[in-house]
C-alpha cells in the first residue's frame, strides 16, 4: 500500500527544504527513519538538525518516540529550537 | 483564559482595557508588553519575523498559560501573541494576568514570559541592513527557564 505523509519544515529549517507530501520511501517506517532520509535528501538541513535540537510534532502532538511507526496521512512536522516572547 | 495569536499590529493599552474591564472578583492585574526594538546589541534592526505552526503554536501557547494560571492560582489571563512581520516600536506580545493578591499576578506573568521564551512553537527572525538571523533562546533564557522547573518540583 502506498503511504502518504506531509512534511513541514519551520523556521529555519523552513527555509532549507520546501513543505511537501511525499510518498514514504523504501525502508522508512519510523520517525528516524524518517528523519534520517530527510536528512540525506536534504544535507544542509540534516547538518542543521544535527547542530541544534530537532523535535517532530506528529499530527499536532509532540512526538516522544522517535522509534514510533509512521501511518498514512500523518503531517509531520520539524521544529528548530523555539524563541517566543 | 484567552490565547490569541494574530497577524496584525495590536493596541496593548486596548486590550488591558477590555481584558480587566468588570473584573471585580480580582485585587491586581499585571501586565507585561515585549516589544520589538530598532536594535539588537549593536546591530540595527528593520524588521522582525516571528513564524509559527498554525494549530500547534496556538495550542501550545493555551498549555502553557493555564500551566501558569493553575500554579499561581489566576482566575484569568491574556496572552496575545503577533507572529508575521513586525516594526521596531510595535508590540510583540502581550501577558495579563489576574489574582486576589499582587504576588500570584506578578509571578504569573513572569512565569509565564519565561516558558514562552523557551517552549513557545515561535521561530525570530531579525533583519536589518547587516543582514538576517535567526534567534534561538540564550544562555539567560535557558536559566530562567530551569529556575521555573525548579519552582515545580
Amino acid at each position: 500500500m502506498r503511504v502518504t505523509v506531509r512534511l513541514v519544515f519551520l523556521g529555519k529549517f523552513g527555509e532549507m527544504a520546501p513543505m511537501a507530501e511525499i510518498a514514504l520511501p523504501d525502508g522508512v517506517r519510523t520517525l528516524n527513519d524518517l528523519k534520517a532520509w530527510v536528512a540525506r535528501q536534504e544535507p544542509q538541513l540534516g547538518a542543521a538538525m544535527e547542530a541544534t535540537r530537532t523535535r517532530l510534532i506528529v499530527n499536532q502532538c509532540v512526538a516522544h518516540d522517535l522509534s514510533q511507526p509512521v501511518a498514512d496521512g500523518d503531517e509531520i512536522a520539524f521544529l528548530p529550537p523555539m524563541s517566543g516572547g | 483564559m484567552q490565547v490569541r495569536v494574530i497577524a496584525d499590529a495590536f493596541d496593548p493599552q486596548a486590550e488591558i482595557a477590555a481584558f480587566a474591564a468588570g473584573r471585580d472578583d480580582a485585587g491586581a492585574m499585571v501586565s507585561f508588553v515585549g516589544i520589538c526594538r530598532a536594535k539588537s546589541g549593536d546591530v540595527a534592526v528593520d524588521e522582525l519575523r516571528i513564524d509559527h505552526y498554525p494549530g500547534f503554536s496556538e495550542k501550545e501557547i493555551a498549555r502553557l498559560a493555564e500551566e501558569s494560571a493553575r500554579r499561581f492560582d489566576c482566575p484569568d489571563l491574556l496572552v496575545v501573541h503577533r507572529v508575521g512581520v513586525i516594526r521596531p516600536g510595535e508590540a510583540i506580545v502581550l501577558v495579563a494576568a489576574l489574582s486576589i493578591h499582587r504576588a500570584n499576578a506578578f509571578k504569573a506573568v513572569e512565569t509565564l514570559m519565561d516558558t514562552l521564551k523557551t517552549d513557545a512553537p515561535l521561530w525570530k527572525k531579525e533583519s536589518g541592513p547587516q543582514g538576517a538571523r535567526w534567534i534561538e533562546p540564550r544562555a539567560d533564557d535557558h536559566a530562567r527557564r530551569a529556575k521555573v522547573e525548579e519552582g515545580l518540583r
